[in-house]
This record gives C-alpha cells, sequence and structure tokens, in this order.
C-alpha cells in the first residue's frame, strides 16, 4: 500500500495531509536543500497583505518553554510582489498552493481576494482573520463573531477558489465563531493560530518583544489546538486543518484523530527542517501497521462515535 | 548546506563562562566560510529552537566554535563531553568578502565577538597585510587569543580594566592606525556600540568596513523572517543577507537586535 495517505480536500487530490503553516515555510523553496516540497501535500504560503510591510520593530523572536513567542507582524512584499514570485515558486512546486491573505480593514480582505481570485498559480485561498501582531485588523475579525461574519461573506462573494478561513484560538467559544463562517460559506476552517502572550527580559524590566505582545507557537500549544479540533468537527460539517505544536508522527496521529482532515507543519519545521519526510514515513508505517487502507479513517476516531457522523458529514 | 549528526571532540572551559568546542564533522565544513555560522539543537526538546554559533576555526573536518555560556541554551552546550552527540545545521548565512589580494586589513573582535575572526585571519592571511585588534573587558574575555598564533599577524590586545594589553577600548587602538597607515579593508564584530563606533571611524576615513550582526533567529534560512532588519537597501534578513553587512547599509536607529 503505497498511496494510502491520499485524499481529496476541498475538491481537490492531494497527494498526502500534510500541508505547511503559513509563516513557517516561507514562500515555499526555502526548504527545497532539505526536502522536495512535492513531497508535500500542499504548500500554503507567508501570509500577504495589499501592501508592502516591514512588520515590526525590535525583537521578533523569543523562545518560551516547549514554544516560540513571534511578532513578525505579517512582513511581506505586498500581493504585486507576491504575483512575480509565483513563476519561479510554480517551476519547482507542482502540487496545489494555498494564499495566506491578511488585512486591517475589510476593504483590504475584499480587495485582496478579488486580486487572487485572478491568479491562477493558488489554488486555495486561507483567510487569516486571526493575526495577533497587527495593530488594527488581524485578529480583531477572528474573535469577533460579527466581524468574522462580514469579513467571510464579503471575501466569499468575491472568490470562487476553495476558502479556507483560519481562526483565532484566544476567543471563549470557538464553536460559536466556526459555525458562523461555516454559515458564510468557508470550505475549511484551519485551527489554530496562536495564542497571545508576552515575555519579560529582567535585565531591562521590559517586554522582550519588539511589539510587546507575541503568538505563541510549538509544541505548548498542541493541547489547545486539539481540543479546539475535537469541539468544532462535533460541531460543524466542513473539513479542518489543524495546526499547533506538530512536531512528531504520534503528534499528527492525535490532530487526526480530533477531526482534522489535514495538518499543517510550523514551528516544528525550524530546529526540524525534515519533519514533513519523517512524519510521511511514520504515518504510512502507521497504516501499514494497523492494516488502515486510508489516513482519512482516521479522521474524529477520538469523538464519542468514533467520527463516523462528522465523516459522513464532510463526506468522507 | 547540511543537517549533521556529529561528536563532541572536546569542549574546553577557556576562561570563565568562555569555552571552545571542537566537533567532528563528515559534511559540515564544505564550502563553509568565514563570517558564517551554524545552528545548534538542543538536546532538550522543550527548547524547540537552535542556537545560532559563528564558525570559530576549521582544522581539516574539525570544527571549532567559541562561546559564552550565558543561558539555557548556551549552559546545555558547555556541558557537553567528548563523545556526545549534537545535531548542527549549517553552514549558514553569507559569511565575510575573503577575496581581498594585496591589501591591508584590520580585524577588529570584541568580546564574544572575537569568535568568527580566527578562520577569517586564517582566510585572509595568503593574500594580505592584517592587524588584529581584539578588545574586551578583561584579560579572561581575550584568553581565547593566545590560540591564535599566526605568524605575520600583528596583533593588539586591549582590556577596559588594563588587566592585559593597551588599557582602553578598540577605538584607542584602531584610531592611530589608521592616521599613520593606509587601510584598504576592516571587518569588525562585537557589540553593536563598538561596530557603530568602528564603523564611523571607517566612514571618516572612506574605509570598507563589514560588521556582523546578531539578530534571535528561528529557522535560519529566511523562512520565518523572525531575524529582519531594515538597512538602507530594504528589509534585510540577518541569517540569510547577513549576518556581515556594509557598515553603510546599516540604519543604526532600526537595528532591534539584542546588542543595543
Ligand atoms: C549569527 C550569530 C552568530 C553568533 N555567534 C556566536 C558565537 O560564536 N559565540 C557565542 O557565544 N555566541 C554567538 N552568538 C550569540 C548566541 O547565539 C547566543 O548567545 C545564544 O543563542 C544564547 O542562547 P542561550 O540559550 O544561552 O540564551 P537564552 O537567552 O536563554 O536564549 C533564549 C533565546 O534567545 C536567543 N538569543 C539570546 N541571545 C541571543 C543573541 N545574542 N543573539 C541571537 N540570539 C540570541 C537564543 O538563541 C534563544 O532562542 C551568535 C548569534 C548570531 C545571531
Ligand atoms: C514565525 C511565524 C510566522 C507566522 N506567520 C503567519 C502568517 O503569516 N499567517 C498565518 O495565518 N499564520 C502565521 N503563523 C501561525 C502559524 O501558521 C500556525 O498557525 C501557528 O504557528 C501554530 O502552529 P505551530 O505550533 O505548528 O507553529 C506564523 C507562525 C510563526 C511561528
Ligand atoms: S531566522 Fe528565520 S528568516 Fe532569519
Amino acid at each position: 500500500m503505497n498511496n494510502n495517505l491520499n485524499l481529496n480536500f476541498l475538491g481537490i487530490d492531494l497527494n498526502n495531509p500534510l500541508l505547511t503553516a503559513s509563516g513557517c515555510f516561507g514562500y515555499g523553496l526555502e526548504y527545497k536543500d532539505y526536502f522536495n516540497p512535492n513531497e508535500l501535500g500542499a504548500v500554503v504560503l507567508k501570509g500577504i497583505t495589499l501592501e508592502p510591510r516591514n512588520g515590526n520593530k525590535g525583537i521578533r523572536i523569543a523562545e518560551t518553554p516547549s514554544g516560540m513567542l513571534n511578532c513578525v507582524g505579517l512582513e511581506n512584499p505586498g500581493i504585486n510582489e507576491f504575483k512575480k514570485l509565483l513563476p519561479s515558486i510554480k517551476k519547482e512546486i507542482s502540487i496545489p498552493l494555498v494564499a495566506n491573505i491578511n488585512g486591517s480593514v475589510l476593504d483590504d480582505y475584499v480587495q485582496l481576494a478579488k486580486k487572487i481570485e485572478l491568479i491562477k498559480e493558488i489554488d486555495i485561498v486561507e483567510l487569516n482573520i486571526s493575526c495577533p501582531n497587527v495593530k488594527d485588523g488581524g485578529m480583531a475579525f477572528g474573535s469577533n463573531p460579527k466581524m468574522a461574519r462580514h469579513v467571510t461573506h464579503e471575501v466569499r462573494k468575491v472568490l470562487s477558489k476553495p476558502l479556507i478561513v483560519k481562526l483565532s484560538p484566544n476567543v471563549t467559544n470557538i464553536v460559536e465563531i466556526s459555525k458562523i463562517v461555516e454559515e458564510e460559506g468557508a470550505d475549511a476552517i484551519a485551527l489554530i493560530n496562536t495564542l497571545l502572550g508576552i515575555s519579560i527580559d529582567i535585565k531591562s524590566k521590559k517586554p522582550l518583544l519588539g511589539n510587546v505582545m507575541g503568538g505563541l507557537s510549538g509544541p505548548a500549544i498542541k493541547p489547545i489546538a486539539l481540543r479546539m479540533i475535537y469541539q468544532v468537527s462535533q460541531q460543524v460539517s466542513i473539513p479542518i486543518l489543524g495546526m499547533g505544536g506538530i512536531s512528531s508522527t504520534n503528534d499528527a496521529i492525535e490532530f487526526f484523530m480530533a477531526g482534522a482532515t489535514c495538518i499543517s507543519l510550523g514551528s516544528s519545521l525550524f530546529s526540524n527542517p525534515t519533519l514533513p519526510l519523517e512524519i510521511k514515513q511514520g504515518l504510512e508505517k502507521y497504516l501499514n501497521d494497523n492494516g488502515i487502507d486510508c489516513i482519512s479513517s482516521l479522521i474524529g476516531l477520538a469523538h464519542p462515535d468514533n467520527g463516523v457522523s462528522y465523516r459522513e458529514r464532510i463526506k468522507l | 548546506m547540511f543537517l549533521e549528526d556529529v561528536i563532541v571532540l572536546e569542549n574546553i572551559n577557556i576562561s570563565n563562562n568562555y569555552f571552545l568546542l571542537k566537533v567532528l564533522t563528515k559534511k559540515l565544513c564544505t564550502n563553509a566560510k568565514a563570517g558564517q555560522f551554524f545552528m545548534i539543537k538542543s538536546n532538550d526538546n522543550s527548547r524547540i529552537l537552535r542556537r545560532p554559533i559563528s564558525l570559530h576555526n576549521i582544522d581539516g573536518n574539525i570544527l571549532e566554535f567559541y562561546y559564552e555560556a550565558l543561558g539555557s541554551g548556551t549552559y546545555e552546550i558547555s556541558n557537553l563531553r567528548p563523545n556526545d552527540v549534537i545535531n548542527i545545521h549549517g553552514s549558514l548565512g553569507n559569511g565575510f568578502s575573503t577575496t581581498p589580494i594585496n591589501k591591508n586589513i584590520v580585524v577588529i573582535g570584541g568580546g564574544i565577538g572575537i569568535a568568527p575572526m580566527k578562520y577569517l585571519i586564517k582566510s585572509l592571511l595568503p593574500n594580505n597585510n592584517i592587524t588584529f585588534i581584539a578588545g574586551a573587558s578583561d584579560s579572561h574575555s581575550i584568553k581565547i587569543v593566545e590560540r591564535f598564533n599566526f605568524p605575520n599577524v600583528h596583533n593588539i590586545i586591549t582590556t577596559l580594566d588594563g588587566s592585559t594589553g593597551i588599557t582602553g577600548n578598540v577605538i584607542d587602538a584602531l584610531n592611530p592606525i589608521l592616521e599613520k597607515n593606509n587601510i584598504d579593508l576592516i571587518y569588525t564584530c562585537g557589540p553593536f556600540k563598538m561596530m557603530e563606533a568602528v564603523a564611523r571611524l571607517s566612514h571618516k576615513h572612506n574605509i570598507l568596513c563589514e560588521i556582523s550582526l546578531e539578530e534571535r533567529m528561528a529557522c535560519g534560512i529566511k523562512a520565518c523572517v523572525g531575524c529582519s532588519i531594515i538597512t538602507k537597501n530594504g528589509m534585510k534578513k540577518v541569517c540569510y543577507d547577513g549576518p556581515v553587512f556594509n557598515s553603510l547599509d546599516i540604519i543604526e536607529e532600526n537595528i532591534g537586535g539584542t546588542n543595543e
């Protein structure tokens, strides 16, 4: 059994359910000295905005126990420069490309979605309404149910490409927001973005990060990510792209069992650039060892009904 | 660029918190260049980021790092014993320009910034005339220089407390050299304020100056944008476009580094 990792996600056949987490894999080619990106299922590119952004000043990275804080602040060259990068990316990457789109105000998202709609190299759009590192917008959209509804609605109107809405874990009721974006036409939900945190430099007696607050990622947030995926997948009828601290095959299996259809690898790539290959082989071995034909039969296995109803609802 | 498990040969306590680590490599040194760095993985999974450490010296297939145990990661490295295995990623970054020929060069290392200068001198020495200024606060922080036994290099040591060499800082040593000689190139690594002063003096004398910057890093390969800084040529990644920059490209006010 060689092909038991392939699956259909948002109407697209993927070689496997392994994606990258936006912002952790550059624009797709940065890791090519370590593995062929076409070994993945799809590549999620670094977040983009309408206009170029320099990101935040000062220290942007802080290590924390089993995790890290970042306040990169969506540094990116803007959509026009991004477009120019695509041909060279496409030359080396034949698997689907996912654009991660960001904005400060509603109109930014809509304008950006309109532009992305016309870019043939982009197969899927991930609407990031959960960035904690930008002053206005970003996470505000993902933590306010009304704004989440509005932005998903307006983006859906101008976008026919498959739409993933990436949610913030910095909310009290993740199920409520998930149902809202589903109602407004999201084809999938990405869970989770980073959790807000700070770190203090005891020498200067001031916050370490240039932007004071940063987003926590890495193994430290894995239990929270799993919990949210477990809760949301029991209440929605669309697939979930799961992420948050995945650093091993066993982590990946937990995410599928919690209810993720695909997973994204993020911060763990930094210290272990060949992690995708490791997990891919690990999953193949797990399926073979357990006599499981197909990765999608793991989805939601941890649910009280073993995921039967969820897999039916997402038509797997 | 390689990811390699290497075997620790020696981890010598040079003085106080300063150590010299020697590891046996297979491919890691291939194409490695002075001024480049490596990212050392912790054997403790709770430290999820690798630590960037400069290439100090290459001796055949032995790779050497000179480092200061400051925090949890570098303390862990200081506890490594012969035959321990660590995973190293590199070589990374651009490195210093090592192609000049027949030039009068001043190499200036301050404190732990002395680390990349050994291999830099080794690379430049056959074709150039080199003065090496090593500065630090006291004799402990400069002890490593005793192992720099290069013939034909003019060595100047400065310490702030005067415990060895000239009492003062590297600028006190650099000033008279620039007044009396025709210097073509200056290379420096050390505390940002020191490099800033060196750069200003170089600019005044119209001398090309290369400085090596430090930033917090996650990926080391321009994928996370964590180490980005504003330069006169736009946003640059210290891990990839650097760590070595032409001093003229650096806009002082905006360096967000740990050396401020
Ligand atoms: C390109 C480059 C080359 C370097 N070369 C050397 C060298 O040859 N010898 C040497 O002793 N040190 C060197 N440093 C500094 C060294 O990386 C830090 O001292 C080390 O990362 C501190 O780790 P820690 O766990 O001991 O400290 P902690 O403060 O516990 O580290 C916490 C986090 O902050 C990061 N961090 C802390 N201080 C620095 C710093 N000054 N620069 C970058 N990241 C930092 C760590 O990597 C880690 O992610 C270099 C840094 C860079 C960027
Ligand atoms: C340095 C860094 C940059 C990130 N940039 C983005 C981004 O541009 N857009 C986005 O939606 N998420 C971004 N994220 C969040 C990740 O995609 C992911 O949701 C989060 O890190 C959790 O996964 P992990 O623990 O595996 O890293 C970023 C994370 C990190 C660490
Ligand atoms: S450390 Fe990730 S871009 Fe430089």
